[in-house]
C-alpha cells in the first residue's frame, strides 16, 4: 500500500513537471509555421512561396491548385478569342458561357488565388521577425502579390470575401462573408501603393516599382479613376523597359526588356514547369486542343495583327480546319524558327507573362483618352504608334475607343487580357451576346461574373451567397 | 333472343363496374388536391432584377437579365413596345424632348412570372437626353495684334504676353502691318523669341490662324509652333510640338501671308505659341484662335 502512494506520488510529480515544455516540444526534424520565419533567410523563402503559389502545380490532379496555369479557361476560353476543339467537358463550359457552379476549374482558380493571398498574409504576419533593412521591401512584395490576387478575384466573381490576416478554420464569417467590391477595391489600391512605395527595380520573375505602378494604373482605370492612372503609367514609362523590336523575341527570348513581370517556368522539372502550353496542342498534352483560335480572333488577327499574327497563331498540324496558340508552343516549330522549351512538352518551360511593356504603352493611351470617345494627344498617339509600329501596321495620327480596343486584342491575344478589357471598356455585354448568338451559345448579363464555387458555399453552410443567374 | 339478353346484362355489368372504378379514382384523386398539413410555401419566389446598359448610339439599350426563379419575362419598354426575350435590345425613336436639359424619361418594366404564375415585377425610369455637343470656349490670347495697351488692364506695350525666360523678346515694327498699327518683327540673326501659353480645353479642334512676312532676301523662314503644356527651355520644345508650321514665302516683303494650323489640344489644358526664325528678318501679325466646327 505504502508503495502505491509511493507511485501515485511520483507518477504525479512527473505530470505536474511535464506541463511546461516536455508535452509540447519544438520539432527539431520538420518545419512548422510555429517555428519558422524568425528571419529574413526564413522570410525570403515565405516570399517566394507567394509567386509559388501563382505558378500552380504542374500536374493532373483535379485536387491540386493550378493558379494561373488554368486561368485562361476563365478569360480567354470565356470570351471571344478562345475555344475547345472538342466541345466538351468542363472546359467547354466556358466557351458556351454555360458555367455551372460546380465546375472544377472555378473552385481550382479560386481556391489557387485565396491560397496565394493566404501566402502573402503569413509574409506580413511575420514582418516582425524581419530586420529593420528590409522590412519595408517585404511587406511591399507580400502586398503587390495580395493586391494582385484580388484585382483577378474581384473581376472574375464580383464581391468576395476579404481575408487580409491569417484566420483559424473555424472564422467561417471572414472566409465565406462576401464584401462589396468597393472595399475590396480599397485593399487593393492600398496594398498596391504601399508596394509601389516600397518596391525598387527587381527582376522580371518577383515584383518591381514599375510592374507594381503599371498593376495599379489598371486597377484606376478599371475604376475611371483615368488621371491617376495616367501619372503612374508615366512613372512606369520612365523605368527603362522598352518594345522588343521582334514580336516573337517578347514570348521566346525569357527575360527580354518588354517582360515587367511573368510567372516562371523550368522546363523538364516536375516542381516548376507547366502543362498549359502541352494542352493547347493538339494530343501532345494529357487534355487536348485547348484554347484554340475563334475564327472571329483569327478573322481579326489576319485584320489587324500585321506580323504579330504568325507568332499569335498557327494552323494545327493534326488539323489544318483549326488554329491554335503559337504563343507559347512547348515543343518547337522549325518553320516559325521556335526551339523547344524542354524535351517533355507535357513538363513545359515557356514562361506565363503577366505584364509587358507594350500593355503600359496602350494603358497610356487608354487614360489620356479618359472618358472621351477618341484622342488624337500627341503622346497617346506616339505611344499608341511605338507598338503599331513594331508590328509593322500603319500608324495614326488620331485614336479612337474601338481602335484602342481592337489594337489590344491582336496585341495581347491569348494573354488572358480580352475578358478584363471588354468589361473595362463597358462593351462586353454588346460585343459577347453578339458572339454568342452567332456561334448559338448561351451568354446572358449574369455571366459577366462567375460563380461561386459550390465547393465553397456548400462548406459555408449557407453563409456564402451565389451570384445572380446561377 | 335469351343469348341477346344475357349479353346485354354483361355490358351493363361491365359499364357499371368500369364506371365505379373511375369513380374511385377521382374520388382518391381529389384528397390530393387539398393542402396537406406538411406543404410548405414557395421558398424561392420570382424576383425581377435587371440593368440596362447604353449601346451605340444614345438611343439603343441593352438590357441584362438578373431576375431569380422565373421563367417568363415580360418587358415594356415604357414607349409602348413589349419584348418577351430573356435579354432584349430596344431602340427608341427619337424625341424632340431628347434634346431638352430634362431629356425623356421612359418607365422599363420587368414582369416576371415562374409556372406557379406567381409574378414580381421591377420598374426603372430611364432617361434618354441627346448627348449634347461640349461647348468649347475660344482661347484667349493675350496682345495678339502686338498693339500697344491691350493688355485687359489697358496697359502693355503689344509684347508683354509673349514674353519668357529662355529668349530675348521680339521686336515691334510700325510698317508694314496687317491689322492695327503695329506687327512683331524678328530680326535676321534668329535671336529674338516670342511664347506665349494660352488655356485651351483638353481633345478639342481648334484652327490657329496669323500673318507673315520675310525679306526677300537672304533666304530665311519664321515658325509657329503648338506647343504641349508649357517648356522652360526651347530645347524642350521639340520634344513638346503638336504641330508647327514654317513659313518661307519671300516674294514681297510689304504683303503678309495668312496660315491656317489646324491643331488638337489633346490632353492638355494649357498649350503654348512659340515663334522662332531663321535667315532672313520675318515679321508676325494678328493672332487667333477659333474652335474648329
Amino acid at each position: 500500500m505504502k508503495q502505491i502512494k509511493f507511485l501515485i506520488i511520483l507518477l504525479l510529480g512527473v505530470f505536474v513537471s511535464s506541463c511546461s515544455d516536455f508535452l509540447s516540444p519544438e520539432p527539431i526534424s520538420a518545419i512548422s509555421t510555429d517555428n519558422y520565419y524568425k528571419n529574413d533567410i526564413e522570410i525570403e523563402t515565405g516570399i517566394l512561396n507567394m509567386y509559388n503559389g501563382i505558378q500552380g502545380l504542374n500536374s493532373t490532379d483535379t485536387d491540386d491548385n493550378h493558379a494561373i496555369q488554368v486561368e485562361y479557361l476563365l478569360t480567354e476560353v470565356y470570351c471571344d478569342n478562345g475555344k475547345t476543339k472538342s466541345s466538351e467537358g468542363e472546359q467547354a463550359q466556358f466557351e458556351e458561357f454555360k458555367v455551372s457552379p460546380s465546375n472544377g476549374y472555378v473552385s481550382d482558380y479560386y481556391g489557387s488565388f485565396y491560397n496565394v493571398i493566404y501566402r502573402s498574409n503569413l509574409v506580413l504576419e511575420n514582418l516582425g521577425n524581419a530586420s529593420d533593412a528590409n522590412k519595408a521591401s517585404y511587406e511591399a512584395e507580400a502586398k503587390f502579390v495580395r493586391g494582385y490576387a484580388y484585382f483577378n478575384l474581384v473581376r472574375l466573381f464580383g464581391d468576395v470575401p476579404l481575408v487580409d490576416k491569417i484566420i483559424q478554420p473555424l472564422d467561417t464569417e471572414t472566409q465565406f462573408t462576401r464584401v462589396a467590391e468597393d472595399q475590396i477595391y480599397e485593399l487593393i489600391i492600398s496594398d498596391l501603393t504601399t508596394a509601389v512605395n516600397g518596391l525598387g527595380a527587381g527582376t522580371y520573375g518577383r515584383a518591381s516599382k514599375a510592374t507594381a505602378q503599371a498593376i495599379l494604373a489598371k486597377v484606376y482605370l478599371t475604376l475611371g479613376e483615368y488621371t491617376l492612372a495616367k501619372e503612374l503609367l508615366v512613372d512606369a514609362m520612365a523605368s527603362g523597359y522598352s518594345l522588343e523590336p521582334n514580336f516573337k523575341d517578347v514570348f521566346y527570348n525569357e527575360g527580354n526588356k518588354e517582360v515587367m513581370f511573368a510567372i516562371v517556368y523550368d522546363g523538364d522539372t516536375s516542381n516548376d514547369s507547366q502543362n498549359f502550353s502541352a494542352e493547347w496542342q493538339n494530343a501532345v498534352g494529357r487534355s487536348t486542343g485547348l484554347n484554340y483560335v475563334t475564327d472571329e480572333a483569327a478573322a481579326a488577327m489576319l485584320a489587324m495583327g500585321g506580323n504579330r499574327t504568325a507568332y499569335t497563331y498557327r494552323v494545327d498540324p493534326k488539323n489544318l480546319n483549326l488554329n491554335q496558340v503559337a504563343k507559347y508552343i512547348p515543343n518547337g516549330d522549325t518553320a516559325l524558327g521556335i526551339e523547344p522549351t524542354s524535351i517533355n512538352p507535357v513538363l513545359a518551360g515557356n514562361d506565363w507573362i503577366v505584364l509587358r511593356y507594350a500593355d503600359v504603352l496602350l494603358m497610356y493611351v487608354e487614360a489620356t483618352m479618359g472618358t472621351a470617345d477618341a484622342t488624337s494627344d500627341i503622346t497617346a498617339v506616339n505611344a499608341f504608334n511605338l507598338v503599331r509600329s513594331r508590328a509593322n501596321m500603319p500608324t495614326v495620327n488620331s485614336i479612337t475607343k474601338q481602335e484602342l480596343l481592337d489594337e489590344r486584342r491582336v496585341e495581347f491575344a491569348f494573354e488572358n487580357q480580352r475578358f478584363f478589357d471588354l468589361k473595362r471598356f463597358g462593351v462586353a455585354q454588346q460585343v459577347l451576346s453578339q458572339y454568342s448568338a452567332d456561334n448559338g451559345y448561351g451568354f446572358t448579363a449574369t455571366d459577366l461574373l462567375l460563380p461561386i464555387p459550390q465547393l465553397e458555399i456548400g462548406l459555408s453552410k449557407g453563409v456564402l451567397k451565389q451570384n445572380p443567374g446561377y | 333472343m335469351n343469348n341477346n339478353f344475357k349479353y346485354k346484362k354483361h355490358i351493363s355489368t361491365s359499364v357499371l363496374m368500369v364506371s365505379i372504378f373511375m369513380l374511385s379514382i377521382f374520388a382518391t384523386s381529389c384528397e390530393f388536391d387539398l393542402p396537406e398539413a406538411n406543404s410548405i410555401p414557395d421558398a424561392t419566389p420570382p424576383s425581377a432584377a435587371f440593368s440596362e446598359t447604353i449601346g451605340a448610339d444614345y438611343l439603343t439599350y441593352t438590357f441584362g437579365n438578373f431576375s431569380a426563379s422565373a421563367t417568363d419575362y415580360l418587358w415594356d419598354f415604357g414607349d409602348g413596345s413589349t419584348s418577351t426575350e430573356f435579354e432584349p435590345e430596344h431602340a427608341y425613336t427619337a424625341q424632340a424632348s431628347d434634346e431638352t436639359e430634362a431629356g425623356t424619361t421612359y418607365t422599363i418594366t420587368l414582369t416576371v412570372k415562374d409556372k406557379l404564375n406567381v409574378e414580381s415585377s421591377l420598374s426603372k425610369d430611364l432617361v434618354i437626353k441627346k448627348p449634347a455637343k461640349p461647348i468649347v470656349p475660344v482661347p484667349v490670347i493675350g496682345e495678339p495684334g502686338f498693339e500697344d495697351l491691350t493688355l485687359p488692364d489697358g496697359t502693355g506695350d503689344g509684347r508683354d504676353s509673349w514674353r519668357c525666360s529662355f529668349g530675348e523678346i521680339m521686336q515691334i515694327t510700325s510698317s508694314p502691318v496687317t491689322f492695327g498699327k503695329q506687327a512683331a518683327k524678328f530680326p535676321s540673326d534668329g535671336s529674338r523669341v516670342a511664347y506665349q501659353e494660352v488655356a485651351v480645353t483638353k481633345n478639342a479642334d481648334y484652327v490657329l490662324t496669323y500673318w507673315y512676312t520675310i525679306k526677300t532676301t537672304p533666304v530665311g523662314s519664321v515658325t509657329v509652333s503648338v506647343l504641349a503644356g508649357s517648356i522652360g527651355s526651347l530645347a524642350e520644345a521639340a520634344d513638346a510640338t503638336i504641330i508647327s508650321s514654317t513659313g518661307n514665302d519671300q516674294s514681297d516683303d510689304s504683303v503678309y501671308v495668312q496660315v491656317d494650323v489646324p491643331f488638337n489640344s489633346g490632353d492638355n489644358s494649357i498649350i503654348s505659341l512659340l515663334i522662332t526664325n531663321e535667315g532672313a528678318e520675318c515679321r508676325v501679325d494678328e493672332f487667333s484662335i477659333a474652335v474648329a466646327e
